[in-house]
């Protein structure tokens, strides 16, 4: 297990695991529709593509901006998926991370951890 | 029939103003300091639909059971449908004397907020945070009625309809038949500082602790997830600062200054490494979070901005995902 990231816990906590998903379109959203189950979906500031439509079938959010009075963590919380906050990513390559199967821990306080399986 | 309601001598009714215009006029009545303004009221919302004869169409194109994968679709249908048809006069001709009588307090083409506020908002339940929109940083008339239909629009975004699939998929019962839109609009407040005051720690549900999520600027790039703000946490018996991480609030929302609406700016380097909030300003953010949470007997999700050392407060809900310990 490869500690990837570290940021704020802003929802339910919950370790779950799942395959990373790098999302920064709509069209990348879209493309998740019948799909999204058991995903951790990935976004960042560029992004700003509203996860919602895929919300419910997801694992978990990461966002590599906001904290917990962001709307993404606000709506994580209210349909209790596991989420962090501010992601500082050891590695600038997001994108790389996408299809590998990444775990959110979170660590009893307030932070929340990504980790490679 | 009338459509619109000053606040100040308005009684909260979220049917007629939406959860945000209703919660509005309760912080107004209890002596708090919101800015300014007045609320287009569902009737205007209604009335609208009706008299573009829209109610047919909507209903036509999303039956009760809508496909995800139809709603962008659907979505930019029924914006178009919005766009095509006039406000009624009658509407327009009071939301201008409305807004004449506030620039006479404020000046001419001083700037206004518009903002959405729907009746399934802010309840205990559901806060439909981010899903509807509003516009800042409004000049004319012409700007402000712009607004207002936009945000009418919003209540039918893709993000707005999957929203309400996801609450359907909960069992919760939901029509969106019922739904309508108030429009609050406001005097702009161009903050300094803006943020969101959690009268209980919504990341570990410790109703003895405040949470404080700040930034330079205006509040929309916390909300929006553009940027990493300062996050302080108090502890709510004696204001003991138990956190503070300061982010990298790395762009600043202004208005902009070449005409309405506004822009992203990048933060001078010195104010990244610099909280937002001073110490001064987080005891009366405190003691304001305090009263607020008194008044409404519920933990509170509290937007506030401060302009010239002076705090506004831009909407109060109730924190919908406390766990009953």
């Amino acid at each position: 297990m490869e500690k990837i990231g570290e940021g704020l816990s802003c929802s339910t906590k919950t370790e779950v695991t799942g395959e990373l998903v790098y999302v920064q379109t709509i069209e990348d959203v879209i493309s998740l529709f019948d799909n999204a189950t058991g995903k951790i979906c990935i976004v960042d500031d560029a992004g700003i593509t509203t996860l919602s439509p895929i919300l419910s079938e997801l694992s978990g959010t990461v966002c590599t901006t906001g904290s917990a009075g962001s709307h993404l963590a606000i709506v994580s919380r209210e349909f209790g998926i596991p989420n962090i906050m501010g992601i500082n990513f050891f590695s600038d390559d997001i994108a790389s991370l996408n299809g590998k199967k990444g775990k959110i821990v979170h660590d009893g306080e307030d932070k929340g951890i990504l980790y490679l399986l | 029939m009338n459509y619109v309601d000053l606040f100040t001598k308005s009684q909260p009714n979220p049917s007629l103003f939406g959860g945000k215009g209703s919660n509005l006029i309760k912080l107004i009545k209890f002596g708090f300091n919101v800015p300014s303004g007045f609320i287009i009221n569902t009737n205007a919302y209604v009335k609208f639909v009706k008299s573009s004869q829209l109610k047919h169409q909507i209903h036509q194109t999303l039956s009760e059971d809508y496909n995800p994968k139809d709603v962008i679709q659907f979505s930019q249908k029924i914006k178009n449908l919005f766009l095509k048809s006039p406000i009624p006069q009658e509407i327009v001709e009071e939301i201008s004397r409305h807004h004449q009588n506030l620039c006479k307090e404020s000046g001419r083409n001083s700037p206004y907020s518009v903002r959405s506020s729907a009746n399934i908002e802010d309840s205990k339940n559901f806060s439909f945070a981010g899903q509807a929109e509003s516009f800042l940083n409004n000049k004319t008339l012409e700007e402000i009625l712009t607004s207002i239909k936009n945000c009418w629009i919003s209540l039918f975004s893709p993000q707005a309809l999957f929203y309400f699939l996801q609450i359907k998929k909960t069992e919760v019962s939901f029509s969106l038949n019922k739904l309508k839109m108030a429009v609050v609009i406001q005097k702009m407040i161009n903050s300094d500082t803006s943020g969101v005051l959690f009268t209980a720690n919504v990341i570990n549900n410790d109703l003895n602790q405040m949470l404080i999520n700040s930034s330079w600027g205006l509040g929309e790039t916390i909300a929006n997830n553009l940027i990493i703000p300062d996050l302080i946490i108090l502890n709510k018996q004696n204001f003991q600062i138990l956190k503070r991480i300061i982010g990298k609030k790395g762009k600043k929302s202004i208005p902009n200054p070449e005409g309405s609406s506004t822009i992203l700016v990048e933060t001078k380097l010195e104010l990244r490494n610099k909280c937002s909030v001073n110490e001064s300003q987080l005891r009366h953010l405190y003691n304001l979070g305090l009263q607020i949470e008194s008044k409404f007997s519920y933990p509170q999700d509290i937007e506030w901005a401060i302009e010239n050392e002076i705090i506004y407060i831009l909407q109060s809900r109730p924190i919908t995902t406390l766990i009953e310990k």
